[in-house]
């Protein structure tokens, strides 16, 4: 699904990614944890076209993407769910959702998957004609999530669902990704809260200081002595 | 007389917040600050001679010039604004300076092909004034007013009612955010170039017919009071925009009718604008609430 070979981003001269690999298989969940500052929020604005490469390349089902603009990449079936969420505040939640939609052209088609993100986040529909920015952060959240499901992604980049949410939200967002990637979705997320990233991922990959330390499935991950002193607390 | 004073306020501000709304549109997008849009302004104006000379078609006058003004205001950001925003880390004085030069260029090109001279925009309304009561209306006042307000709805329709209208506002809040989520960010570019230099051309010519000459310097002021007008709109913002023009044509109004000004009344906007910036430097409208 998606295949990244020998990436190299960088800020001016500051390296933040140093030949990254890393692949994400149809249908699987996969988990890049790693420190502030590792390079895992740039990992996933490269991937979306949001952040110029430097050398390497991605490829999504097969295809060469670097270069492409971020909307063809969107309309390729990438979707994405940013950090700090950034919901259009200024619209409603509904108009957020129809922004989502943008390179949906059949009317129909609209409606229904607008309702089917109504299904599952029935708090969303309460509030559709609210001004996104007037919501709490666990609904601008499922808002977020909404707004890249709609326009019913194959991939979906999820970067720091976890950040300034109760833990209660953070516990029901993990679930919701759980349950998107059950119904088929894959997922890539990047996630400073590793304990629960791994708990639902198939694999994960350890990203420190732009290079990628460790590469396993989830129950290595977790019984490996450098992560659980690490990231895991124990 | 106030109510006088008030319809002339009224009428000097829709021309200000036409002029600048192209301004906004552009910055609320690509947040550069657009002189060239008074240059627009020009442009129009003097493509609206032409036709009306040609033609003696006012309604055609008024179309063509925003429509070639618009298209032209595409092309410059196709060829010159979007090429200087796509380099890295460019320095926002760059784009400036550009459309400095692209303003400096069309009264140029004014000057070289229509003449260094005023030209005379005779429009013909068949009547000269209008007295309502103790009111005296000239016909290219109600035209101004009618014609801005008529823009100015086509533009709210467009904005809020339209799958475009949503991409661009969508873009003008986060353009990064707006790009993930499959919005083409060229096509709100060029919305905003249409309309925002279609708008300028449509003011260019309501001036020339206002004071009934253009020459090539007719964007000099504008291309000033309209800064003032966009920032006390709050950068960005079509609603504060309007206001912000009504409120500056205003303010110059009524000073110069009842004799208060010791300064040239060009000035005002700049006045107001230091005001404005040292109590609530946001703007009258802060962008946070509203489209």
């Amino acid at each position: 699904m998606l295949k990244i070979v020998d990436l190299e981003v960088a800020y001016g001269q500051m390296e933040v990614l140093k030949k990254i690999n890393l692949e994400v298989k149809k249908g699987e969940l996969v988990s890049v944890i790693g420190p502030n500052g590792a390079g895992k929020t740039t990992l996933i604005k490269t991937i979306m076209g949001l952040k110029d490469a430097k050398a390497g390349q991605i490829f999504i089902e097969g295809k060469e993407i670097l270069g492409m603009p971020a909307w063809k990449r969107a309309e390729m079936g990438v979707g994405y769910v940013p950090e700090g969420r950034r919901v259009f505040g200024n619209l409603t939640v509904e108009e957020n959702l129809r922004v989502g939609c943008y390179s949906l052209n059949d009317t129909k088609k609209i409606q229904q998957n607008i309702k089917k993100v109504y299904e599952l986040f029935p708090r969303l529909e309460e509030r559709k004609k609210q001004l996104a920015r007037t919501m709490s952060g666990g609904e601008q959240q499922m808002l977020a999530i909404g707004r890249a499901l709609v326009m019913e992604p194959r991939l979906l980049l999820i970067d720091e669902v976890s950040m300034g949410l109760m833990p209660i939200m953070v516990n029901l967002c993990f679930k919701i990704i759980k349950d998107l990637n059950d119904q088929g979705i894959t997922v890539m997320i990047v996630e400073q809260n590793a304990n629960k990233a791994l708990k639902i991922s198939h694999r994960g990959y350890v990203l420190e200081t732009g290079n990628i330390v460790l590469e396993d499935t989830v129950e290595k991950l977790r019984n490996n002595d450098v992560v659980q002193k690490a990231y895991l607390g124990g | 007389m106030l109510l006088q004073q008030i319809l002339n306020g009224i009428m000097i501000g829709s021309v200000y917040a036409l002029t600048a709304m192209g301004a906004t549109l552009i910055y609320g997008i690509l947040r550069i600050l657009d002189i060239a849009n008074a240059g627009a302004y020009v442009a129009g104006a003097y493509f609206g001679w032409f036709i009306y000379l040609k033609t003696g078609n006012l309604v055609l006058a008024f179309l063509f010039s925003m429509m070639i003004t618009g298209l032209i205001g595409v092309l410059i950001h196709r060829f010159i604004y979007a090429p200087i925003l796509s380099k890295p880390r460019i320095l926002p004085i760059v784009p400036l300076v550009a459309s400095v030069g692209l303003f400096t260029l069309t009264g140029d090109l004014a000057r070289l092909i229509a003449g260094p001279g005023t030209k005379a925009y005779n429009v013909d309304f068949g009547v000269d004034v209008i007295n309502i009561g103790k009111l005296t209306v000239v016909p290219a006042w109600i035209l101004i007013i009618v014609l801005t307000a008529l823009l100015f709805t086509v533009l709210w329709l467009v904005l809020n009612k339209t799958k475009l209208g949503l991409a661009w506002r969508a873009t003008a809040e986060d353009a990064d955010i707006a790009k993930a989520v499959g919005i083409n960010t060229n096509s709100a570019m060029a919305l905003s170039y249409i309309l925002g230099y279609g708008f300028a051309a449509a003011a260019g010519i309501m001036v020339g017919i206002l004071y009934n000459s253009i020459t090539p310097a007719l964007g000099e002021v504008p291309s000033y009071k309209m800064l003032s007008i966009i920032v006390l709109g709050g950068l960005g913002s079509p609603v504060g925009t309007v206001i912000a023009g009504l409120f500056i044509g205003m303010v110059e109004t009524m000073l110069s009718a009842y004799n208060l000004t010791f300064i040239p009344k060009d000035s005002v906007a700049f006045i107001v604008l230091i005001l404005v910036l040292l109590i609530k430097p946001s703007g009258l409208i802060s962008k946070t609430n509203n489209i």
